[in-house]
């Protein structure tokens, strides 16, 4: 069975005025992630990807369907804490999600609450801190570190809970192009090398192209899913639904909307490179 | 053309004579035109929000001077007020800065404050609307009730209403979507264009910026590193790389294509830019119908 089964998942915010229109911002949606997959979800605002994201680590309950972590069903309140400990959220905004005063405080804040022996704290903060880089910086204080910094910072603390599984929202929208590019490349060393699942919601997609499988999400469903190369290739489903594309896969569907014969739609600079050398020859 | 904005060897020390001691903008002299769309690029940390903070008066820099129209911002610092209304700030996330009942009377609050009344200022909430495309439907709705996108619309309204001489927008488009990212700048275009006014948009991302902006001015460290022509700077994608910053992606591609001897022109900003270049390249060997 699969880590992260997400089963026919309906969900809707409960309106305060009466007699509004009630939408679901998840409308049921069935996913399943691998253990060590790294899945990008991209989508418009409001297209429902925060919100089920939410429920991946129980902060939401489905109204309908299940989701089930590690074959854990969500919604049974004894197993919230064990899935918790499975999945860990990092959200958009660095700033909100820092506690303490010195960063590896920070960071010894989730196996602190967990009851984890002082020696194997130590232990845990000094590894997570050096899986994101962050070693040298322990003693400082979070608020004169970068965003990018921060935001590696609020990893380490899930990392600290030895999760399976990390999940963020929109991790980079608030961090400059270096910042993003720390972040991102820390995601994938860790999905790489420590085989921890990564589930990414973004609006880059730049930062998609890299994920193993992007999947595309719109009015609380799932319009499309599949690899970069796949989804990419939907140029005017993707443009239509308020989403882009890399620079390089528009200019080749233009190029091809004039009779260039190009099978592939290159996602990087490198790809687009060498298909356009090969159709000038 | 008339120079609306020229900076003479500013500088801001942050914490001056305390442990923590910055020197976050340094020795920064630069004119800007009447009427330019100026972007401005530069890692975190670059100077670049203490630098726009100093446009208006919202900090006194330690150094040089700051000339609006010619005459030092702080020249009589009690009427340093009248500069906040020429030059408009919009900053990050403005939508947390929403507090009236309803969106009319939130985009009402600074032009009222400028002395704004009556018809004029029905007019100017009106027009201010209109450009960052809220809807005449939502003016009477509460702010709380709008989107994430609409909040960030009626915020970056309440400074267009003043009608500023000089619009400075950090970051406006972080956090939206694609689309909503490309109609908000288009609308910021727009009113550009209608306007004339001078507009200094501050940005990370480098596509959009390389589309827009006539000029950019690149903060590295605290001092300008580079100001000019938008086409100019973006040739330099080793020094901005230097900088902790990238050219876009089309930009990149047509560079290799260039290195790798084809024929296209230098310092390509868009994809239009490119498809026109490649056109008729593939049109010579027969590639196209």
């Amino acid at each position: 069975m699969s880590f992260i089964s997400i089963q026919d998942v309906c969900f809707s915010y409960e309106e305060i005025e009466e007699g509004k229109h009630v939408t679901n911002a998840v409308d049921g949606v069935s996913l399943e992630v691998e253990q060590g997959e790294f899945v990008a979800i991209i989508g418009h605002n409001g297209c429902g990807k925060s919100t089920l994201a939410k429920h991946l680590n129980a902060l939401l309950l489905p109204d309908s369907g299940r989701v089930l972590i590690d074959g854990d069903d969500t919604a049974v309140e004894d197993n919230t804490y064990a899935i918790r400990e499975k999945v860990g959220l990092v959200l958009q905004n660095p700033d909100n999600q820092l506690v303490a005063s010195i960063v590896e405080e920070d960071v010894a804040f989730g196996p602190e609450n967990l009851g984890v022996e002082p020696s194997e704290i130590r232990r845990r903060v000094d590894a997570a801190l050096r899986a994101v880089d962050m070693y040298d910086y322990r003693g400082h204080a979070p608020y004169r570190l970068s965003g990018g910094q921060k935001q590696r910072v609020a990893i380490a603390g899930i990392l600290a809970i030895q999760p399976q599984c990390i999940v963020l929202d929109e991790p980079t929208a608030m961090l400059d192009p270096s910042g993003r590019q720390e972040v991102i490349s820390t995601l994938l060393k860790l999905n790489r090398t420590q085989n921890i699942t990564v589930v990414l919601i973004t609006h880059f997609m730049d930062e998609a192209v890299l994920a193993d499988r992007v999947v595309v999400m719109d009015s609380g469903k799932i319009l499309t899913q599949g690899t970069p190369g796949d989804v990419f290739s939907q140029v005017e489903l993707l443009k239509k639904h308020r989403l882009d594309v890399p620079q390089s896969a528009e200019l080749i569907h233009k190029l091809r909307g004039c009779g260039l014969q190009i099978d592939k739609i290159p996602l990087t600079q490198e790809d687009c490179v060498a298909l356009l050398e090969e159709a000038m020859r | 053309m008339s120079c609306v904005l020229e900076l003479k060897n500013i500088g801001f020390t942050y914490g001056k004579g305390t442990p923590f001691e910055k020197r976050a903008v340094d020795n920064v002299s630069l004119h800007i035109e009447q009427g330019e769309f100026i972007g401005v690029i530069g890692h975190t940390g670059s100077g670049k929000s203490t630098l726009m903070q100093m446009l208006n008066g919202l900090i006194r820099p330690t150094d040089g001077q700051v000339l609006l129209d010619g005459r030092d911002i702080w020249a009589e610092p009690k009427k340093i007020r009248q500069v906040r209304f020429k030059v408009g700030m919009v900053f990050q996330y403005p939508e947390y800065q929403l507090f009236e009942e309803t969106v009319y009377k939130d985009i009402a609050f600074g032009a009222q404050n400028c002395g704004l009344q009556g018809d004029a200022l029905d007019r100017a909430i009106r027009d201010a609307a209109d450009f960052t495309g809220l809807p005449p439907a939502l003016l009477d709705k509460s702010p709380f009730d709008l989107s994430g996108g609409e909040k960030r619309r009626a915020a970056i309204a309440g400074i267009i209403a003043m009608n500023p001489e000089v619009l400075v927008l950090d970051e406006p488009t972080a956090g939206l979507d694609p689309m909503g990212r490309e109609v908000l700048l288009s609308q910021i275009v727009r009113y550009h264009k209608e306007r004339h006014n001078t507009v200094l948009l501050v940005t990370h991302s480098m596509e959009d910026i390389a589309r827009v902006a006539d000029r950019i001015m690149v903060m590295n460290k605290g001092r300008l590193a580079l100001f000019e022509p938008t086409r100019e700077v973006f040739r330099k994608g080793d020094t901005l790389r230097g900088y902790g910053l990238q050219v876009p992606q089309i930009t990149r591609i047509m560079q290799d294509l260039r290195r790798r001897g084809l024929d296209v022109p230098e310092g390509v900003l868009t994809v239009d830019e490119a498809f026109a270049a490649l056109l008729p390249l593939l049109q010579k060997e027969g590639k196209l119908w």
